[in-house]
């Protein structure tokens, strides 16, 4: 496969040659509002074969909306696009389009399958030469090995690693490697390539990059790091404030230049901020971490900005100072009441449900006892003040706050901090693209806030809004490495401190020791529950010698083995983030079904079966569809089929079909236990499928689904797909709950639902889905099956059994709690 | 917050109005239909949806805070409180002093373990309360080996079984409770955060709610009502046995879901619940009467649930996708 491309690429190097300025793409004229705000306007943008664009502009320059459009995610409103000269439809143009027509991005925000290995995500990308049987990962293999040393030589990743354990530099060197591996690629689009790469990675990405479009590949470079752009571009587009500021060959600019083109933002300049006159009093001290000198002081009536590139920790020192409390904590210490103002309306602001003022009046209410009286009409009546200082619409005070634009949806969480009253307000990019009339109603509510002698810190990516604040602070890696005000805050002060510190790698956070610690007390939970078998087997043998004999194990693991084929359906769903509470009432079902109509009827007892399955995988697909919690749905769909099994069968009863029977009766041999054989095909069955091409893409929905739907894959199907597996289990499960016991009872199964979640759990399959072990979650099925013989064996009543299993339970999750806060940290 | 601007409008905050619907249409079809149903069976089915109800209201504030948060151990500590009960009690009333402090005593003790878990270690709500099921299922198992006999107090029969001019006692506290919970819910603050939580925690922390305090509060509230439940329910069937809780681990969340509570959390409404109680168990009772085998009775009530939820699945969709219309506009945040 990689030795084809090469052939490839020499065949597209040859038209190269003889088409030097062939052009790949082409977009004319692009335009893109957002309501009254101009995101593009007017952008004539051309790539040709073997370009390196180098594409620089300020925060809200219109990058990214532009690149958006390039890959088919977001349409335009006005514009046109051609490949090779061929105009083609914008309607028809969307991301599938842009991948067939050779285009590719490697986004800022990781779109990569964190659950799963670095070949396995080569998989999801291009699963077209995957087969299923043993060694298809071969292929994955090689092919992200032979990417990833093509382009950063000596990397040392290794390609079955999860990709949740790499570091961030690690990870975007995946994403890179995975982008330029995928078959028929002709432009690649790198945003922020090399924001988590140290100096070596970049030069090397750098080199890549000039050979491969050497070949005939063309790249769009995005980048903050201005002195990359000079070094790897063959030309320049520079934007500001959404238009073309300039284009040319890379000759022609330096990076002085380059700062000097994506200046200022002219058109929304507007004055500073009045300093108020009572602004000695201190109201937060910032040190630790968060500075490079000493502690800086915060003061009573002042707006300070937080400046810096995207990601370097402004984010992280509002959410410090929100959080801190008048004693230190993390180096910060806030001496007054504080709220905070999201730019991220949807995920950090608005309460969905409620109305305008209700928005408005939790900000007051927040703050009371629990049991205070709140009447509405009165909180209403208190928000309406606050809400008028924004100019908010009096008639929309009572609408649905979602049926508000997003600009008066921010007024509304600015109201909410006004109405609550605090000291402090901390603003967090509230003007993200907010349009130019409420931003000067925003701009002047602060300047009044702040004469009040309220404090506001307000983090921006505009950098009008900082020249407007009485003091900067620049951040830079997550410190604060300039403090500028009165003269010294000027435009170019602002990018100069904040480019001055980009030298060198970003740090990486927590050094290799303690992520040493961590990972050792990872591994220990990782083999918890194989440690936990271990000493249920020693304990019991020494309690009870005959527990070692053939037959004596037999004894004990027989009637495990309906636990663990409920295990493994269980996790199935487990894996996809989801819990069945159904699958133990089902095993009890097709036990029902196969000892009484199955016995007497075979072929309606087999058609009642297959039936059966069909209706389970069918909860699946509903869950799907609609969007509910499969819990509580699947908690309903197991009072179906115990109604179902108890209607068939009131009272324990049938027989078990001959057949079936044998399947467990039978011996290779006075020296090998049966039970243990049929548990080792059921654990190596669950193995199999789970390392099959499916079950990696069932893992892949269960650890990100937004980036498998994003690759191609059909999210309902593999919903179908994921219960129909895991009512194969649980059917199994129910066979042998029929074959062991010699008959059935609809309640046989109940007992395993709750058990099965525990094993899976105890085998180390996270609840959060993505994460399966099959091997682990046998182990854990067994050792919770044995736990009763155990404490019989111990002498202790068989009451403490599922006291026992709980506290197991509790102590694991515990355990791994903790190693997973150690992770964080 | 706001005075209704139509019909439709007052129907979304007030989505009790649904089963509230449903169960006089049912009454009226089962009284025009058979001539079985009578204030006696109506009374009957009141008290045992009393019963259901005050589990209901429970599980309502937790699910109510968000998350796919849910109370699995009702069910155990329903079970367990009545031995409880038994054995602190043991039929005399000037025990029932002590029997009431132990039922408290357990439902908060529960409450704050499934707590600890969920906020402190962070376990996802259905597998502690899962974990926390099984430690009671033991203790359940040791209680009903220490009980002597199955002696009730005559004071706790009669609040189980008791009427004032025909109305039982049971009833009225129930209701009570539910107009509290209301009241709860409407007119304070911590109703008012509670919603907020439920709707989106991450600006619920920001907006100041102290966002850990709300959702142990929910599980505190949730074991403390099934405790003081198990404690009158023993009295009511005489006594207690293994199986007693086991009926209320689905029915509690039927009743909180068919009631108009929103799975999702941010939306609950104590009325609602009382509604669903009393339609779940109009159901089961029909089916009794027309003696239709027990296990139909749980095909319809699993049945129901799933049609309940997969009808307020759309309306959660459709508000997602009024969400992402008014997202259209912010998306210019990405530019740059």
């Amino acid at each position: 496969m990689v030795s084809d491309r090469r052939i490839v690429s020499r065949t597209a190097d040859e038209a190269s040659e003889l088409a030097p300025l062939a052009c790949l793409v082409e977009l004319k004229d692009i335009t893109k509002a957002f309501g009254p705000t101009l995101a593009n306007a007017n952008i004539d943008f051309a790539v040709n074969r073997s370009d390196v664009i180098g594409l620089v502009g300020g925060n809200g320059a219109g990058k990214s909306t532009l690149m958006r459009i390039l890959c088919g995610i977001t349409p335009p409103t006005v514009g046109r696009i051609a490949f090779d000269g061929v105009e083609e439809p914008f309607a028809a143009y969307d991301t599938g389009a842009a991948q067939r027509r050779g285009v590719r991005m490697v986004h800022q925000e990781l779109s990569l399958c964190a659950n799963l290995s670095v070949a396995e995500n080569f998989f999801i990308e291009a699963p077209e030469h995957a087969r299923t049987r043993p060694g298809w990962r071969r292929i994955y293999r090689a092919a992200a090995r032979a990417a990833l040393d093509a382009v950063f030589p000596g990397n040392g990743i290794d390609v079955d690693s999860i990709v949740d354990r790499l570091s961030i530099g690690e990870r975007q060197m995946v994403e890179i490697a995975r982008a330029t591996a995928t078959p028929s690629v002709r432009l690649i689009v790198l945003d922020e390539p090399t924001s988590s790469l140290d100096m070596e990675r970049s030069r090397q990405l750098r080199d890549y990059i000039r050979t491969r479009s050497r070949s005939g590949l063309s790249f769009i470079f995005i980048s903050h790091k201005l002195q990359e752009i000079v070094d790897v571009a063959s030309r320049v587009v520079v934007l500001r404030n959404g238009r073309v500021a300039w284009q040319g060959a890379v000759a022609q600019s330096s990076v002085s230049r380059l700062v000097e083109l994506m200046g200022g933002d002219a058109g929304a300049a507007h004055h500073r901020f009045e300093r108020a006159a009572s602004a000695e009093e201190e109201v937060a001290r910032i040190g630790g971490r968060f500075v490079v000198g000493p502690e800086i002081s915060l003061r009573r009536g002042e707006i300070i900005g937080l400046a810096g590139l995207e990601g370097h920790g402004q984010k992280d020192l509002l959410r410090a100072i929100f959080e801190s409390a008048p004693k230190a904590r993390d180096g910060v210490s806030r001496l007054e009441a504080a709220s905070y103002v999201s730019g991220d309306r949807q995920k950090e602001g608005v309460f969905p449900l409620w109305s305008v003022l209700a928005n408005i009046a939790i900000g007051r209410v927040a703050r009371r006892s629990a049991l205070g009286f709140v009447l509405d009409k009165n909180e209403a009546i208190a928000a309406t003040p606050s809400a008028q200082r924004l100019r908010l619409d009096a008639e929309r005070f009572r609408s649905r706050i979602l049926e508000l634009s997003g600009g008066n949806q921010q007024k509304v969480l600015l109201s909410r901090a006004v109405a609550a009253d605090t000291p402090i307000i901390l603003l967090d990019d509230p003007t993200r693209g907010v349009d130019i009339a409420t931003k000067q109603d925003f701009y002047r509510l602060c300047g009044e806030l702040a004469r009040e002698g309220r404090t506001l810190i307000w983090h921006t990516t505009e950098d009008a809004e900082l020249l407007a604040c009485n003091r900067v602070l620049v951040l830079a890696n997550g410190r604060i490495v300039r403090e500028l005000s009165g003269p010294s805050l000027t435009e170019e002060a602002i990018v100069a401190a904040s480019f001055s510190h980009l030298g060198a790698a970003r740090e990486q956070r927590g050094g290799p020791q303690r992520k040493g610690q961590s990972q050792s007390l990872r591994r220990l939970v990782d083999a918890a529950p194989f440690i936990g078998l271990a000493l249920v087997l020693a304990i019991m043998t020494v309690a009870n010698p005959s527990v070692a004999s053939v037959f004596g194990v037999d004894l004990l693991l027989m009637p495990a083995l309906s636990l663990v084929l409920v295990t493994e359906a269980q996790m199935f769903v487990v894996g996809g983030s989801e819990i069945d509470l159904g699958v133990g009432a089902f095993a009890g079902l097709i036990s029902v079904l196969s000892a009484t109509w199955l016995y007497d009827r075979p072929w309606a007892g087999a058609a009642a079966i297959i039936a059966a399955l069909i209706a389970y995988a069918s909860i699946g697909a509903i869950i799907q569809l609609r969007k509910i919690p499969a819990i509580v749905v699947t908690l309903g769909a197991s009072f179906i089929w115990a109604g179902i099994g108890y209607s068939i069968q009131p009272t324990p009863g049938g027989a078990s079909p001959d057949w079936l029977t044998a399947l467990t009766n039978w011996s290779l041999g006075a020296d090998v236990p049966t039970s243990v054989v049929l548990i080792a095909v059921a654990a190596s069955i669950g193995v199999l499928l789970d390392r099959a091409p499916l079950g990696v893409a069932l893992r892949g929905f269960g650890g990100n689904p937004a980036a498998m739907a994003a690759s191609g894959w059909p999210p309902l199907r593999f919903a179908l797909i994921r219960y129909f597996i895991a009512g194969l289990f649980s059917a199994a499960a129910g066979l042998s709950l029929t074959a062991i016991n010699a008959s059935s009872d609809i309640n046989s199964g109940n007992s395993y639902t709750l058990l099965s979640v525990a094993a899976v759990v105890m085998g180390g399959c996270a609840l959060a889905g993505g994460i399966v072990s099959p091997v682990g979650a046998v182990i854990g099925a067994v050792t919770l099956a044995l736990i009763g013989a155990l404490l019989g064996a111990l002498g202790v009543s068989s009451d403490f059994n599922a006291a026992a299993q709980g506290l197991v339970l509790i102590a694991l999750l515990a355990m791994r709690s903790v190693a997973d806060r150690r992770n964080e940290t | 917050m706001i005075a209704p601007r139509s019909v439709s409008d007052w129907a979304q905050g007030n989505r009790w109005i649904w089963s509230a619907l449903a169960v006089l249409i049912s009454w009226a079809l089962l009284s025009a239909v058979t001539d079985r149903f009578s204030i006696a069976s109506l009374s009957g089915i009141l008290l045992s949806a009393s019963f259901l109800t005050v589990v209901g209201v429970g599980q309502m504030f937790v699910v109510a805070a968000g998350r796919g948060n849910i109370d699995l151990s009702i069910a155990s500590v329903v079970t367990l409180s009545a031995y409880v009960a038994l054995l602190t009690v043991r039929g005399q009333d000037a025990n029932l002093g002590w029997g009431v402090l132990a039922a408290l005593g357990l439902g908060l003790a529960v409450g704050a373990f499934n707590a600890a878990l969920v906020v402190g270690l962070r376990v996802p709500a259905i597998i502690a309360t899962l974990a926390t099921g099984y430690v009671l299922a033991t203790a359940t198992l040791l209680s009903n080996r220490a009980i002597h006999g199955f002696a009730v107090s005559p004071a706790l029969k009669e609040i189980a079984a008791g009427r004032v001019f025909g109305a039982p006692i049971m009833m009225l506290l129930c209701l009570a409770l539910v107009a509290a919970s209301e009241l709860v819910l409407r007119f304070t603050a911590f109703g008012k955060t509670l919603s907020a939580v439920g709707q989106n925690h991450v600006a619920a922390r920001l907006a100041g709610i102290r966002v850990s305090r709300v959702v142990v509060a929910t599980f505190v509230i949730s074991s403390v009502l099934a405790s003081l439940m198990g404690l009158v329910l023993g009295a009511y069937v005489g006594g207690a046995f293994l199986e007693m809780g086991q009926a209320y681990f689905l029915q509690s969340v039927a009743a909180v879901v068919v009631g108009g509570t929103l799975i999702f959390g941010g939306y609950a409404t104590a009325i609602g619940v009382f509604c669903a109680s009393v339609l779940l168990i109009l159901i089961v009772t029909l089916m009794q009467i027309m003696q239709l085998p027990p296990g139909s009775q749980d095909m319809v009530q699993g049945v129901v649930v799933i049609v309940v939820l997969a009808l307020a699945g759309r309306e959660a969709l459709q508000r997602r996708a009024s969400r992402a219309q008014a997202e259209g506009p912010a998306e210019g945040r990405d530019a740059g």
